[in-house]
């Protein structure tokens, strides 16, 4: 669509008020042979059940879910249709209706927008959002393939079978529209990947530099390995509830509002638009940069991306999004697609994306920090529960719970590793308000949910 | 009443034994090979590919009257995703300019070209998308004017059936 109709940019209205109150995953691998993929998924349910401070026991909880929504990236690393239904079984949530999910990198977005609906609708007041990965059966190049097959084959997959070829040539057409230099891009790894030391559950930890970053093997010109993440096996999950339940079920629950846009699978096929104005962009603010492109999204920005945040902000009453939000978790599956995200969600206005990296807004410390858990290229990309994943970042971040759940020794043991003598904690002061977005290949899909503080 | 088979029961394991990939913890990794082959329409878009065989780029253009756009599609559709008109083949020009680009090294499985090529998005004149392909030689940069060339010859019958070399001078 490249012309809005009357209806199409109504702002969701939910018939009741949605909450988050717990989260839960396992540790992210390359390679995790010790669990079946259904054991994996207890482990983060388990979590999600026993260690959030909800006020019932495991058990009782479970008897109180009504509906479940599952998120599986891809059938060919699983290769197990009907995933779903094994899983659900193997959680003994049976007869209750569970809905598979997918839509590519944003499918854990997806689910947890799923199971949102399912809460504001009626349908359920209790829902488990659960989502997997096991991205291990395949060598990585295979697995490269698998993930290019979400490119149109026709026209696409033939040309790279890597994704990283697909964003790349949108980061040399940044780099030269928007003045994006390597060394800010190799930031964004250096920045992820550094916070991923405190997370006892990443799978890509380091203390990297700029330059180990740029001078790390070419994947597809300009992006290298270490601005690309990792294939992961492992799972998260939520759980969503309405109002009452979240009160009976915690002291601590997190109001969720949540919307998501979508674009061609096909960036070729992205033809020029108005874009769609965050509440804090005047009219006419972008027509300078586009009577120089003459061109939007172009190879730059992810309309999805936009709409989603569009609707979002509206959804919560956000009108500046910097000022009013006290973390983000972003997609970084590549440097590049987390630096184009800023200008789409307004972190920064399009064409000034860099500085929201440059002037320290994104770390810790900074005015609004973005991937603190690690990230996808420190942490994790177990794709199916990506998207869920980051939302129980953002959760724990609000509920104060970023000590407990990376700085205890009991999660560090969990993931067979030892708690490093410099470990550093994350926890955003008194954050109020987050948000995560939930991104599919070239700006398909997108999610993007926002986490209020509701006690 | 039906009589229960009453012949010979033996039945002979004639598959391939799983082999153990990795058996160094408590637990068994085992191999599942597999070898498959897809039959996959081309559909109303055959044509396109029909055309790269010839020495053509055949685009889709939308010629409803009533349609806000009629753009040009190349990838073509069948189908306009305006107005929702059948679409009509137009030939569009063998001659565009480099809208991006990347060189790719590090390629997944199955990859059909030597690594690293350059991969090219090309614009061009009267198509509203911009195609992407692959750049038999030389080194792009932005506007760069490039032409196709086809593989009429041994065509592989997808869309690696085309590529761009730059324009001299
Ligand atoms: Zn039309």
């Amino acid at each position: 669509m490249i012309k809005f109709g009357k209806g199409n940019l109504r702002v969701p209205q939910w018939s009741r008020r949605v909450f988050m109150v717990a989260g839960g995953c396992t540790p992210f691998r390359k390679y995790f042979p010790e669990y079946k993929l259904e054991e994996l998924v207890m482990m983060g349910y388990k979590m999600m059940l026993e260690d959030n401070d909800l006020k019932m026991s495991p058990k009782e909880i479970k008897d109180q879910i009504q509906y479940c929504a599952y998120g599986e990236f891809a059938d060919h690393f699983q290769d197990q249709l009907l995933c779903e239904a094994k899983i659900h079984d193997y959680l003994g949530l049976d007869p209750l209706w569970n809905n598979g999910i997918k839509t590519g990198g944003a499918t854990g977005g997806a689910a947890v927008l799923n199971g949102a609906m399912a809460v504001a609708s009626g349908y359920a007041d209790t829902v488990l959002v659960c989502g997997w990965e096991r991205m291990d059966e395949v060598d990585t190049r295979t697995g490269n393939f698998y993930i290019s097959t979400a490119a149109c084959k026709d026209f696409e997959t033939r040309m790279g079978r890597i994704y990283s070829s697909y964003y790349a040539p949108m980061a040399n057409r940044f780099a030269e529209a928007y003045n994006l230099s390597e060394v800010t891009r190799a930031k964004v790894a250096v920045k992820n990947r550094g916070y991923a030391m405190s997370n006892p559950n990443a799978q890509q930890p380091g203390h990297h530099t700029v330059e180990e970053v740029l001078e790390s093997r070419m994947s597809a010109y300009p992006l290298r390995f270490l601005e690309c993440c990792a294939m992961t096996a492992g799972s998260a999950s939520v759980l969503l509830c309405n109002e009452e339940m979240a009160y009976k079920l915690s002291d601590h629950p997190v109001e969720l509002f949540m919307a998501g846009g979508t674009h061609t699978l096909r960036v070729a096929d992205r033809r020029h638009m108005e874009i769609p104005l965050l509440p804090n962009e005047p009219e006419g603010m972008y027509d300078d940069l586009l009577a120089e492109s003459g061109r939007w999204p172009g190879f730059e920005s992810f309309l999805a991306a936009r709409f989603a945040a569009y609707l979002a902000y509206r959804m919560a009453g956000i009108k500046e999004p910097l000022d009013e939000l006290d973390l983000v978790e972003l997609h970084d599956a590549f440097t590049i697609s987390d630096i184009q995200t800023y200008g789409d969600i307004g972190l920064r206005p399009y064409g000034q994306e860099p500085d929201y990296i440059e002037s320290g807004d994104a770390y810790y410390g900074g005015k609004c920090p973005s991937n603190l858990s690690g990230g996808l290229l420190g942490t994790m990309h177990a794709v199916g529960a990506t998207g869920i994943w980051q939302a129980a970042e953002v959760l724990w971040q609000i509920q104060g719970k970023y000590d407990k759940f990376h700085g205890d020794e009991k999660w560090w043991q969990r993931a067979g590793k030892e708690k490093p003598a410099d470990w550093k904690s994350l926890q955003v002061p008194d954050a109020k308000q987050g948000l995560w977005i939930s991104h599919a290949g070239v700006g398909s899909h997108v999610t993007c949910g926002i986490l209020r503080k509701a006690w | 009443m039906s009589k229960a088979y009453e012949g010979p029961l033996a039945t002979k394991f004639i598959g391939t034994p799983s082999e153990i990939y990795d058996d160094k913890g408590d637990f068994w990794v085992v191999d599942f090979p597999r070898s498959i082959t897809h039959h996959h329409t081309y559909g109303l878009l055959t044509p396109f590919f029909k055309g790269l065989t010839e020495g053509k780029l055949m685009a889709t253009k939308c010629t409803n009257p009533e349609c806000t756009e009629n753009s040009v599609w190349l990838p073509p559709r069948a189908d306009c995703p305006d107005c929702y008109a059948r679409t009509e083949w137009v030939e569009v020009p063998t001659v565009g300019k480099i809208y991006a680009y990347t060189m790719l090294d590090y390629a997944g499985i199955g990859i059909e070209m030597e690594t690293p090529y350059w991969q090219v998005d090309v614009q061009i004149e009267g198509v509203d998308t911009i195609f992407k392909g692959y750049l038999k030689q030389g080194k792009p940069v932005t506007g760069m004017p490039v032409k196709a060339e086809f593989r009429t010859e041994n065509p592989t019958h997808t869309i690696l059936d085309v590529c761009w070399v730059p324009i001299e001078g």
